[in-house]
């Protein structure tokens, strides 16, 4: 049966079709394994109440993980800390990548060593970044307590990533650095698209730079800036490395994110439907702030 | 005038140097603390620059030391000698060599699949493209510490576990969706009469991807190898998951390991740091107008 109903397919499918598919059939199919299944699965899963701990049963619940989810104090920290977290993240990374795109948009001497210079953090591998910070925080040691106390500006060693109310800033610093430059290069893209009539009109008007900043660049780099805020938030709310490295959700809760609570209670607590639940609930606030981003930006251009 | 260009200069040259000090500062010090012993990178205040370069943790992590059990290297290997060295040391090395041959794997992999179907997708005007172009994309949206789990099981059914192929394919699933959007882009921008003529002259699709396509879009092809290996060379949290000894762990696991475990000192980390980070920068600075034209091709339109 099978064969005819290919057969007939390939007859009647037209060359451009055929040829479609066949270039397209790697993909889907590595797609599938790796990537459809297990999100199919896993949505599948969250509707469970399984434990590995006791593995004989595992009985179908519906919503029930959700509810049991939203009810946890422990969520509702995860979504405190995770905010704070993605909002220092990516508002600072979007500024200094601003500031950074504008001096790599004006023509000076070692401008493109410079540009290929900040193309360094963006190579780092996560897991490095995070150990070099863990160590320029470390609080005996440390370089950042060493600079500090040699300029004056602290008057003895101090702790840094293991006081609670400095973590979170700590961690999204390590970010910081490493998330910049691509950022940076998106917006310096997009500020070169800018027709420099707009400038020269602008300054013939008797704009400063300032002005020429506040009503030329800002508004030509609109989705210049609607990408970086989509494309930083999505990598920040899920981040998970930095995490695991530099501070394990500690101290006590204070970096105690939604990633990290995935982590936790499906390789510790071994609760596989509440990790996959949690995982949906993460993506599906992804995929809201994206929307609201597009929304908010798009609505004039 | 004069006043106003001088301004700009300076203002110029000091937000070039505060750049310089804020991307290399911290790889310096990582760079700087690997070359110190024990006792120096432990000084109050911290040594900017070693005062005695030592390459021991580099050769412990190239030339393992033999470990025959006698009085000598017993107190050699005391901690308190300055000279400890953690029991994984040797494992680094393997751990490089996994990361390369998973790189570059996935690296071809993800070019050859990516670009028959992005052709297929921003040239064949077939049925359903645009769907087949959302199912692709879709699939990063699911945060990847939701995959892990289902993606052990079938790891496990196939029996690829602790196999650096199942990293492999793990990480195409990754890249791909990434790569595929950017060659798409690219592809759109070539001119649409060049694909008629050569269709005219009897290309086949094949052969229009071939002789037309990509020789006209090698910036996108190799800013997508570049982006494949490094995907793949800085990936964690799958490979942490997935591979659970030496013969499959890549270098970020190894060297997690070593940052996990307190005795092991942050002169030796910071070496195993180092020698993870010189690859994928020497390729990012090497390839950096690819990078930067290939990556940002989709950017410019929106």
């Amino acid at each position: 049966m099978a064969d005819t109903w290919a057969d007939r397919l390939s007859r009647k499918a037209g060359y451009d079709e055929r040829s479609a598919a066949i270039l397209i059939l790697p993909v889907f199919v590595v797609l599938m394994v790796v990537a459809l299944y297990p999100i199919i699965y896993s949505f599948y899963t969250s509707l469970f109440d399984i434990v590995l701990t006791r593995p004989w049963r595992r009985p179908f619940v519906g919503y029930g993980n959700y509810a049991r989810i939203f009810q946890d104090p422990m969520f509702w920290v995860a979504v405190q800390r995770t905010t704070v977290y993605t909002v220092v993240t990516v508002s600072i990374t979007t500024v200094f990548a601003l500031v950074v795109a504008l001096l790599l948009n004006e023509a000076f001497p070692g401008r493109r060593l410079l540009s290929a210079l900040i193309l360094l953090p963006w190579a780092t591998p996560s897991i490095v970044n995070g150990l070099m910070w863990k160590w320029i925080y470390d609080p005996g040691y440390g370089l950042l307590n060493g600079i500090l106390v040699q300029v004056g500006l602290l008057e003895s060693y101090t702790v840094w990533l293991g006081n609670p109310d400095r973590t979170l800033f700590m961690i999204a610093n390590a970010a910081i650095w490493k998330q910049m430059p691509l950022a940076a290069i998106l917006l310096l893209v997009s500020m070169k698209a800018i027709p420099q009539d707009l400038y020269r009109a602008a300054t013939v008007d008797g704009a400063n730079v300032f002005q020429r900043f506040w009503h030329v660049t800002l508004p030509a780099l609109k989705p210049g800036l609607m990408l970086v805020l989509v494309y930083e938030t999505m990598i920040s709310i899920r981040h998970f490395d930095l995490f695991l490295i530099m501070t394990q959700g500690g101290p006590g809760d204070a970096s105690y994110t939604l990633s990290w609570q995935i982590y936790v209670e499906t390789f510790r607590n071994l609760k596989f439907g509440i990790g996959a639940a949690l995982s949906y609930l993460l993506a599906i606030a992804t995929f809201v702030l994206s929307y609201l981003f597009i929304r908010g930006f798009g609505s004039k251009s | 005038m004069m006043w106003r260009r001088g301004l700009r200069a300076l203002v110029i040259t000091v937000l070039s140097l505060l750049l310089v000090i804020y991307v290399a500062g911290p790889v310096a010090w990582l760079v700087s603390s690997s070359l110190q012993s024990e006792s120096d990178i432990t000084a109050v205040p911290p040594n900017w620059l070693p005062p005695k370069v030592t390459f021991d943790n580099f050769e412990a992590i190239f030339a393992p030391p033999k470990r025959e059990v006698t009085y000598e290297t017993r107190r050699q290997g005391d901690p308190a000698t300055g000279r400890f060295l953690p029991s994984g040391a040797e494992n680094l090395l393997p751990a490089l060599w996994n990361s390369f041959a998973v790189g570059m794997l996935v690296a071809i992999l993800n070019l050859v699949v990516s670009m028959t179907a992005a052709y297929a997708i921003a040239v064949i005007h077939f049925k359903g493209r645009k769907a087949a172009l959302y199912t692709i994309l879709v699939t990063r949206v699911i945060p990847d510490i939701a995959l892990i789990v289902p993606l052990f099981l079938v790891m496990r059914q196939l029996d690829l576990v602790n196999t650096r192929f199942a990293l492999v394919v793990t990480y195409l699933a990754v890249t791909v969706p990434f790569t595929i959007f950017i060659l798409i882009s690219y592809f759109e921008q070539i001119p649409r009469d060049l694909y008629r003529a050569a269709r005219a002259d009897g290309c086949s699709h094949w052969q229009a991807l071939r002789f037309v396509y990509l020789p006209l879009s090698l910036p996108a092809l190799v800013a997508s190898v570049m982006f494949a290996f490094l995907t793949s060379w800085n990936e964690f949290i799958f490979a942490l998951i997935l591979t659970q000894n030496i013969t499959s762990q890549t270098l970020p696991i190894i060297i997690s390991g070593f940052v996990m475990d307190f005795t092991t000192s942050f002169s030796f980390i910071n070496a195993a740091g180092v020698i993870a980070i010189v690859p994928p920068v020497v390729l990012a600075m090497m390839f950096e107008r690819y990078i930067v034209s290939g990556l940002t091709a989709g950017a410019v339109k929106g």
